[in-house]
């Protein structure tokens, strides 16, 4: 084949081919998710899906390696070049590692839909900085810059697994607090799904989500039951603050997709629809809060994702301070791109020691952690599209 | 001194003279007051939410030096910022002004907040260093009474003897690298060798095991002491290092490594004249080149940037080639040679009558319209000559129009130069400006024109020639020896945070208790993570798993009393069918009876999960 050809196939592996088969694989196990706490046909039912789920998943990552592959080979070089290729594996990056280390290593194969989920709209979100393939600058075609940019995207598609816990573990947390206020509260709180939240300590149902089919009888569990208790979860979660708080947040990074477009509706379009489906994957999210595992699971997921995203990331900042040695003749300029890494290093280190800090833990080290995203892709695209820096790349 | 000994059970109460019954108590009031502010002060700077303000305030900062020009960088843009050409106008830029932001690096405030973190972390550090060191030397395993109501437990039973067991046990945890703490119920008593209070009653007989707690928070405290590598380093690096830029010039002389040869010369302070070399570089020549497709892929980027030099090294010896690429910066007798900038060196004479006032390279700059602009001065007319400049590398010749288009190209395939000329006062040393900059507030414009190289233009007896076209490079030359010392910083960093953030400190007890009822020996392994439980969950499966295969362990048929001890989850593969035989080679030699194994008021091992639940903390012998 050319070159032409194989960018061609390449284009058409990444939208349609890997984007379908993403959010494929994520909605077949977030329905699996949903049998977990079903009747023992339900459960069964959602095993065959979650095993459906696993093909597609596979035949996802499949196609998204060979989407690299041919790239690679369309341009003769590694596809680390651009903010595309470098969104794309960031992707790709998040989406291994969520995946092995939920299904082989915590035995969660229950959340990998999130990882699915979360994978693809990064996955989408490279398609609105699409570059065709073309060379490398001369000063980019090193050995260094592997390393130092491969450490630093899988880093950032760590994260971008890390925040997705995260997210789900303020979303569960924020959904029992205000059940268990409810229940304290009885007479001034509003008392929907009360009856239920007797359950909440030890939480035979929801909480212990994909154990593997050895719950409790189902045929005993008493199903109205149970849906008033999810709904009263649901409902904890204020809708129209958590849309907006997520709009809101999203904002703080996405103004950048609207600032670096030609024209104004251009701008505001891809500004919404980053935003709206930032706002839709809250809301879905939402919606399957009774089905998550307990708040320690999750905080424990989002923890361990930061720490291991952490190092490579020290390792990576240190790579790059090492080759602008080498490239630039100097190791640390404040470049915006270097400021900003130091930023994200400062931030999920503080994430890290609040973490560990009386008082902080919990819910105020998960927001530091969503902060330290905000800044992580806040530095990812202010120093490529606004302030000009040695490490714009964004109109290649 | 009270006269009755306090009862042993309780804390011996220690009556302490009061702190401070010196000079403090003589102390003026003012002084008492200072010294109580640093007292607080060093209380809160060793708060970890304290830190997390710092970091915060320091990362507020970067910020701002990110969004505000900065002038080491660029000077003309803070200018500009300043007079309120650019920028969000004087009032802000005063504002910015007044807290450093055009200088954010080395600002008061930076410094000062610097200050705080390295203050708040040493005063973080010295009482954890104390602790560890405390913990190194004298730490054992605590011994308990039994597991715990979390603890991760298994039972198992076997047909060695307890203290087979308990060896056995003592030997795995070792080959693992746990400290290890034997306890024997009946020797330990009366006195517990780690001088250790065990109070009352006397725990069972136990292995006690302990593993990450030094890796953990020594990794921990190496992550934290490597900033004062990287701070040393950065300060020492300030004072040694040295940084020069120099444009050359394809064939021409080049430079010698001397003060006065650079254009741009920063040393640090305690880098001396005397310090330089003395070795000479000439540019041979410059390799660019592009996509020059406007089709292809990545059309207009560039493909090469590399100079061919040459290099006479300074004890006089034979001179030899080298190549600088872009990412590959030569190293001339510890000095690193690095490509910065690279332009085109168009040669422009200038003759007046007859005369020539001016000959020579000039290095103009690439501005944003593709144009390189720069100037030419000659002083030594009279009067003054000056040529203010445009460089087109691309400026093909149009049919139609019959005169060159400049095109934004970078290529030199129909190179132009473009000229306005002046004469008059260049006010040189009068007034500010830089080497491709006119002044021509003194000067009268004398209309201009294009050349092609080797073309000549004369107007008002004044002749300018464009010969020729060379090209010219901005080399840095760095001596930086504080690299090294960066770089051990940087693995100690990346040292210290990988044991900081994955080992994890845990605590294991293995209890073996002959069973009366089957005649066999019932062993509990119990533990506890302090950190990564699920990482623990599965470590305790497999020495459960080993220990079980070495004393060849059998699951226990059927507890009692159905809570058996398996049931605390994770257990399941403590239930290792007929291991194979072990090397219990001392099996029928001496089995002699487990320590007293009264059902005394201790509650039995391993009906302990029935009464668990409700245990409070069951430790009875901490470190």
């Amino acid at each position: 084949m050319s070159q032409d050809q194989l960018a061609e196939f390449s284009r058409l592996l990444y939208s349609p081919t890997t984007l379908l088969l993403y959010f494929t694989a994520a909605f077949v196990y977030l329905y699996a998710l949903t049998t977990t706490v079903g009747r023992r046909a339900e459960q069964l039912r959602g095993q065959r899906a979650q095993r459906l789920a696993g093909v597609v998943t596979v035949l996802a990552l499949i196609a998204h390696l060979a989407h690299e592959v041919v790239r690679a080979l369309a341009q003769d070089r590694l596809p680390l070049g651009n903010m595309f290729e470098v969104t794309s594996l960031m992707a790709l990056a998040g989406v291994i590692t969520g995946l092995v280390y939920l299904q082989f290593i915590r035995h969660r194969p229950e959340l990998n839909g999130f990882v699915l989920l979360g994978g693809g709209l990064v996955l989408a979100l490279a398609g609105l900085m699409y570059a065709e393939p073309g060379p490398l600058m001369p000063i980019l075609d090193t050995w260094w810059r592997t390393f130092h940019v491969t450490l630093l995207v899988v880093a950032m598609g760590i994260f971008a697994a890390a925040f997705m816990f995260n997210g789900l573990y303020l979303l569960r947390d924020t959904a029992e607090r205000s059940v268990a206020d409810a229940r304290a509260g009885g007479a001034g709180g509003s008392t929907v799904g009360a009856a239920y939240v007797g359950d909440l300590q030890s939480d035979p149902t929801g909480g212990s989500g994909g154990d593997g089919g050895d719950g409790p009888d189902d045929d005993e569990v008493d199903r109205d039951q149970l849906r008033q208790y999810h709904a009263a979860l649901r409902a904890g979660i204020p809708p129209l603050k958590l849309a907006t708080g997520t709009f809101v947040t999203t904002g703080l990074v996405s103004w950048v997709f609207w600032y670096s477009a030609d024209t104004h509706l251009e701008g505001v379009t891809r500004f919404l629809a980053v935003n709206l489906v930032m706002v839709a994957a809250a809301l879905l999210s939402r919606w399957f809060v009774p089905f998550l595992p307990s708040t320690a699971t999750l905080d424990g997921l989002a923890h361990r994702t930061t720490a291991f995203a952490f190092v490579l990331w020290t390792v990576g900042v240190i790579a790059g301070a090492m080759w602008a040695e080498i490239s630039w003749g100097r190791f640390w300029g404040w470049d915006p791109k270097e400021t900003g890494s130091f930023l994200t290093w400062i931030a999920y280190a503080g994430y890290l020691h609040a973490r560990a800090t009386r008082g902080i833990k919990g819910r105020g080290a998960a927001w530091i952690n969503v902060g330290a995203f905000v800044v992580l892709m806040g530095t990812y695209l202010i120093a490529n599209y606004v302030v000009v820096g040695l490490h714009s790349y964004a109109d290649l | 001194m009270t006269e009755s000994a306090p009862p042993p059970e309780a804390n011996p109460s220690v009556r302490r003279p009061p702190r401070g019954s010196g000079w403090k108590q003589r102390a003026p009031e003012p002084v008492r007051f200072v010294w109580d502010s640093v007292v607080m002060g060093w209380r809160w700077l060793t708060r970890m939410r304290t830190a997390l303000y710092l970091l915060a305030a320091l990362a507020v900062l970067s910020v701002i030096g990110t969004f505000a020009p900065q002038e080491p960088n660029v000077p003309s843009t803070v200018a500009e910022w300043r007079s309120g050409e650019a920028g969000p106008g004087v009032a802000v830029s005063q504002v910015l002004d007044a807290i450093g932001a055009y200088d954010m690096y080395g600002s008061v405030a930076f410094t000062v907040l610097l200050f705080l973190l390295y203050l708040s972390l040493t005063a973080c550090l010295v009482p954890r260093i104390k602790a560890w060191i405390r913990l190194v030397r004298r730490s054992k395993p605590p011994v308990v009474r039994r597991a715990g109501a979390r603890d991760e437990t298994a039972t198992f039973a076997t047909d060695a003897t307890a203290d087979e067991v308990h060896t056995h046990a003592e030997d795995l945890l070792r080959r693992r690298r746990w400290r290890v703490r034997r306890h024997d119920e009946v020797s330990e008593d009366a006195t517990d060798d780690g001088g250790t209070a065990v109070r009352g009653r006397s725990a069972p007989a136990q292995v006690a095991g302990e593993k990450g707690l030094v890796s953990r928070e020594g990794g921990s405290l190496l992550f934290h002491l490597s900033f004062y590598v990287l701070l040393a380093a950065i300060i020492f690096g300030q004072l040694l290092t040295f940084e020069g830029q120099r444009g050359v010039v394809e064939g021409e002389a080049g430079f010698r490594d001397t003060a006065v040869s650079y254009w741009s010369y920063s040393p640090g302070r305690w880098f001396g004249e005397g310090d330089h070399a003395g070795w000479r570089m000439e540019l041979e020549e410059f390799h660019v080149d592009w996509v020059r497709d406007p089709l292809a892929p990545g059309a207009g980027q560039p493909t090469e940037f590399r100079s061919d030099v040459l290099i006479t090294p300074s004890d006089g010896s034979e001179p030899y080639r080298e190549t600088i690429d872009s990412n590959q910066p030569i190293d001339i007798e510890g000095r690193q040679v690095t490509q910065l900038d690279w332009g085109y060196a168009p040669r422009v004479v200038v003759e007046v009558d007859g005369e020539v006032v001016h000959d020579g390279f000039i290095t103009p700059t690439l501005e944003d319209s593709g144009a390189y602009r720069g100037a030419v001065k000659a002083p030594a007319a009279e009067p003054d000559v000056g040529l203010d400049i445009f460089f087109y590398p691309f400026a093909p010749e149009d049919e139609e129009l019959g005169r060159p288009i400049p095109t934004g190209a970078p290529w030199d395939e129909a190179p132009m130069l473009l000229f306005q000329q002046y004469r008059g006062d260049l006010q040189l040393g009068a007034t500010q400006q830089t080497v491709n900059q006119l002044d021509t507030s003194a000067l009268d414009s004398e209309g201009g024109g294009y050349l092609r190289p080797g073309q000549e233009l004369s107007s008002h007896d004044v002749t300018v020639r464009f010969p020729e076209l060379r090209r010219w490079v901005g080399f840095q030359v760095s001596s930086r020896p504080a690299i090294p010392a960066l770089l051990a910083g940087a693995a100690l960093l990346v040292g210290g945070l990988i044991p900081a953030l994955y080992a994890y400190r845990r605590r294991l007890w293995v209890f073996a208790t002959p069973d009366a009822a089957s005649g066999r020996t019932l062993v509990t392994v119990a533990g506890r993570a302090f950190q990564r439980p699920d990482a623990f969950v599965e470590e305790h499966a497999r020495i459960v798993e080993e220990l079980s295969s070495r004393v060849s362990g059998s699951e226990v048929a059927d507890p009692e009393d159905g809570a058996g001890p398996t049931g605390a989850g994770g257990s399941d593969d403590g239930a290792i069918d007929g291991g194979p035989s072990d090397r219990i080679d001392d099996d029928g030699a001496g089995r002699r009876d487990a320590p007293s194994t009264d059902r005394d008021p201790e509650p039995a091992l391993h009906d302990q999960p029935a009464t668990a639940d409700a245990a409070p903390d069951h430790e009875v012998a901490r470190p």
